[in-house]
């Protein structure tokens, strides 16, 4: 089910709230299980016992590897745990990918698995990690209640696109947790400008971004178009996602952590990576880059570390080359930062440093979204003006002029400019009562014109729910 | 003001709006049709098992819940209200307005969909026509587009390419280019389609090209339909678009014509004015989308027969053309298969004309 669908909006959320603070506290839990198993049956009906199978192996191996803690026995029930999540994730998401390069490399002609891909499973794979590896490190406590542990895993808000919540970080939520009408508050306004963020920016972005694919002949400024307005689709699209998982967490007394923290700001890639998806970024840090040694190791083998994690980082967004590329992409700007130009780009004026982040992560977002790496190459050969390419034409022109007010709507909004405004307007004391006024009243109008686009709908992808 | 009387006041009102809006999602009665959109809505879908399963129930679903909200065509206005006028965008569903016109994006020129066209016209000469001695015609309804996009700084599919492309692969049949005797003005201003009180012209053009022109008398009277017109953009594009005059074309010979529905199996006058209160009053010509109809014409001066493979223009145009045939067949292949055609139709010398506009050539899998 998705967050920007009238079904969530006004049947599904609505029920589950009234029936999760009608119940008493200890069938919390159990409500949001149930709710969360609909909400992820609604769309993948069939994959639920394989989530439910996921969840009873790890509710088994926690207690085991407790159990046999520093001893061998620990050791070997956490590789099986790996094995197990990162097998389940390999066969559904990349078995096809090594048949496609295995018959072209040898010739063979091997079928491909007719499998579809379990909505959100990378994000469930790498939370079920998170919870036994943290085990075994003893960093948290082996939950022996099996509904604390299956909501934790289900639990709708961050289901299938993030923020990749970690065991460790709500384990004292999903034991007690508590309500209050200020986190309603908070939930409510950060749920519903997620929610604007996803479907009247990102929508209306990606719009733009698949009639420029529709395109047989496109302009150099049409593929700049397109190439801003993707890297501006990805970021609404999926921070507002994560907007409207951390606002729900809220009202149902979680506390997720941040996921976005304005990556287009950043004045170098590095910087940029600890901005965006934050959530996974950490994730390989913690559970990969350090483990491998980090960076406190000889230079050789730390520019293997980073190779390693960036290309699994790729390759976590999808099963195809141009993820990997992609990811490699970043590892080479990260080291070049890191070997070459850190300290230089320091003393850089702001404006060049956030034009280098901003064409690399363009050009690296064009990767992202190539079906393959001919079109990445052409794509990004036009928008350098490779090739006999008109610089603009009618429908170039007519798309800028269309989408020019969202275009820059979008832009002053990945920065902080307009929480800025609001926190200097709050200042005042007159000026904070009248937001206090204004702030339902934008919140129902956003509601309302969210609801009007999606009754009028016919383009509301979630960009991130196929990784 | 406190804190919690703050949390208190924001979240109730802003829960109380969303609860009132479930709560009408909830028990407000299903309805059948959207008249502005001029299609059937969604039903809740049958909750068995085996839909469950397959997901087909919570698909249909998802559509029921998005076209029965309540106030749905309140809410389509505020969306397009909302791209042009605060967002600044200049279509909405691919609806543009220029000036009084409501328009569609017709473009990009989709080059296979032109060319399976004329395969699917070719295969239907080889099949039906080749051996036979009628004369054969193409003619091609440019879309408003035509006239307005480019014009304008719209982005518009290239005619020119095609034209030729047609023309190229239609060399069994004569070209009538009838884009010079049309005008922007000779469109409905929230309708796809062309005025009929405004063909004259090209009436007359493919008349000559067919060799009718003497028998054409040019004389009709404009009937002023009793409805207002609101054509098929003024629901897709939800803005408030002015309504406006629907005309029909009558003289005797129209008025004795008599037009039997092969799929009906009824027969009706040339304009249905019954049609005029149903959702699309330009089914008032030739009674609609029909995949077969056959217009008789005991008046006509000559034993003279026309098949027409057409769309929806042609419904309107082909009133004008009556006078020089005694039979006219229209055929829209939308509707019926090319190869059950020879069950229907007896190709028997006939002159033919292939009559098609550009939306459906540039969309032409509608074409069976």
């Amino acid at each position: 089910m998705l967050f920007s669908s009238i079904t969530f909006l006004y049947y599904f959320l609505p029920l589950v709230l009234i029936l999760y603070f009608s119940v008493p506290k200890k069938l919390k839990n159990w409500v949001l299980l149930f709710s969360s198993l609909i909400f992820y049956g609604w769309g993948e009906p069939k994959y639920i016992l394989l989530m439910a199978l996921s969840i009873v192996v790890h509710y088994i191996l926690g207690i085991l590897i407790e159990r046999h803690s520093e001893t061998k026995k620990a050791k070997f029930w956490l590789i099986f745990s790996v094995c197990f999540s990162l097998g389940l994730l390999g066969y559904f998401k990349y078995a096809n990918f090594f048949i496609r390069n295995i018959n072209e490399v040898t010739g063979l002609s091997i079928s491909l698995l007719s499998i579809a891909l379990p909505v959100g499973i990378s994000f469930y794979t790498f939370q079920i990690l998170s919870y036994t590896i943290d085990v075994y490190r003893k960093e948290t406590k082996a939950q022996k209640n099996i509904v604390h542990l299956a909501t934790y895993v289900v639990l709708f808000p961050q289901l299938i696109a993030g923020p990749i919540v970690r065991y460790v970080d709500i384990a004292a939520a999903l034991e007690s947790r508590s309500h209050s009408l200020e986190k309603w508050r908070y939930g409510l306004r950060r749920f519903i400008f997620g929610l604007g963020k996803k479907v009247l920016l990102a929508n209306s972005l990606g719009e733009v971004c698949e009639i420029f694919k529709k395109t047989e002949q496109s302009a150099v400024l049409f593929y700049w178009i397109y190439a801003i307005a993707f890297s501006l689709q990805i970021y609404f699209d999926f921070s507002g996602y994560s907007d409207m998982a951390i606002g729900l967490g809220k009202i149902f007394g979680f506390e997720f952590l941040e996921n976005f923290n304005y990556p287009y700001i950043s004045r170098s890639i590095s910087e940029f990576w600890r901005r965006w998806h934050m959530s996974l970024g950490t994730w390989f840090r913690d559970y990969l880059y350090i483990p491998l040694g980090g960076n406190r190791v000889k230079k050789s083998r730390w520019i293997l570390n980073i190779v390693v994690v960036w290309m699994l980082t790729g390759l976590w967004h999808g099963a195809a080359w141009n993820f990997v590329i992609w990811g490699m992409l970043f590892a080479l700007l990260l080291m070049i930062e890191k070997l070459w130009i850190g300290k230089a780009m320091g003393k850089l004026p702001k404006f060049i440093s956030h034009i280098y982040v901003l064409f690399f992560v363009i050009i690296s977002f064009v990767i992202f979204d190539a079906a393959t790496m001919a079109e990445a190459v052409e794509r990004i050969g036009s928008m350098l003006g490779i090739g006999r390419i008109k610089v603009t034409d009618i429908q170039s022109l007519y798309y800028l002029r269309s989408y020019g007010v969202i275009l820059i709507l979008s832009i002053i909004g990945c920065t902080p400019l307009p929480k800025l405004c609001i926190e200097r307007i709050r200042r005042i004391k007159w000026a904070d009562r009248i937001m206090v006024i204004l702030e339902p009243i934008i919140c129902i109008v956003m509601l309302l014109t969210i609801t009007a686009y999606l009754v009028d709908a016919s383009f509301n992808p979630f960009l991130y729910f196929r990784f | 003001m406190g804190e919690k009387i703050k949390n208190t006041v924001i979240v109730l009102s802003i829960g109380l709006i969303w609860c009132i809006l479930a709560l009408f999602c909830w028990i407000k009665p299903s309805d059948e049709i959207s008249i502005s959109e001029r299609r059937k809505l969604e039903q809740l879908p049958e909750f068995k098992l085996q839909t469950l399963l397959s997901g087909k129930f919570m698909t249909g679903f998802e559509e029921y819940a998005q076209d029965q909200f309540p106030h749905r065509f309140m809410l389509r206005k505020l969306k397009a209200y909302t791209r042009f006028y605060a967002f600044a965008q200049k279509d909405n569903n691919n609806i543009y307005i220029e000036g009084d016109y409501a328009a569609k994006l017709e473009y990009p020129l989709n080059e296979k969909s032109i060319l399976s066209a004329a395969d699917k016209f070719r295969y239907l000469y080889e099949k039906y026509m080749k051996d036979q001695k009628g004369n054969i015609y193409l003619s091609i309804v440019p879309d408003k587009g035509y006239y307005l996009a480019s014009q304008n700084g719209y982005p518009s599919m290239d005619y020119e390419q095609l034209f030729n492309i047609l023309k190229n692969h239609m060399e069994f049949a004569e070209y009538i280019d009838i884009s010079d005797v049309l005008e922007l003005e000779d469109y409905y201003y929230t309708d796809i389609h062309w005025r009929q009180e405004k063909l004259m012209k090209v009436a007359e053009k493919i008349a000559s090209a067919l060799g009718i022109s003497e028998e054409l008398s040019g004389n009709y009277e404009a009937i002023e339909a009793d409805v207002p017109f609101y054509g098929v953009y003024y629901g897709q594009s939800a803005l408030p678009l002015e309504h406006e005059k629907l005309y029909y074309l009558i003289n005797d010979i129209i008025n004795d014509c008599r037009v039997y529905n092969v799929e009906t199996d009824k027969t009706s006058p040339v304009y249905d004015t019954m049609k005029l209160h149903d959702k699309d009053p330009y089914d008032v010509f030739l009674s609609g989308a029909s995949p077969l109809l056959i217009v008789d014409n005991p008046n006509a001066a000559k034993e003279k027969e026309l098949i027409v493979f057409r769309d929806s223009f042609g419904s309107s145009l082909i009133p004008l053309l009556l006078e020089g045939y005694s039979k006219v067949t229209l055929v829209d292949i939308r509707y019926i298969t090319s190869d059950y055609l020879g069950e229907f139709v007896t190709f028997d010398n006939q002159d033919v004309l292939f009559l098609y506009s550009t939306p459906v050539l540039n969309s032409s899998a509608v074409l069976k």
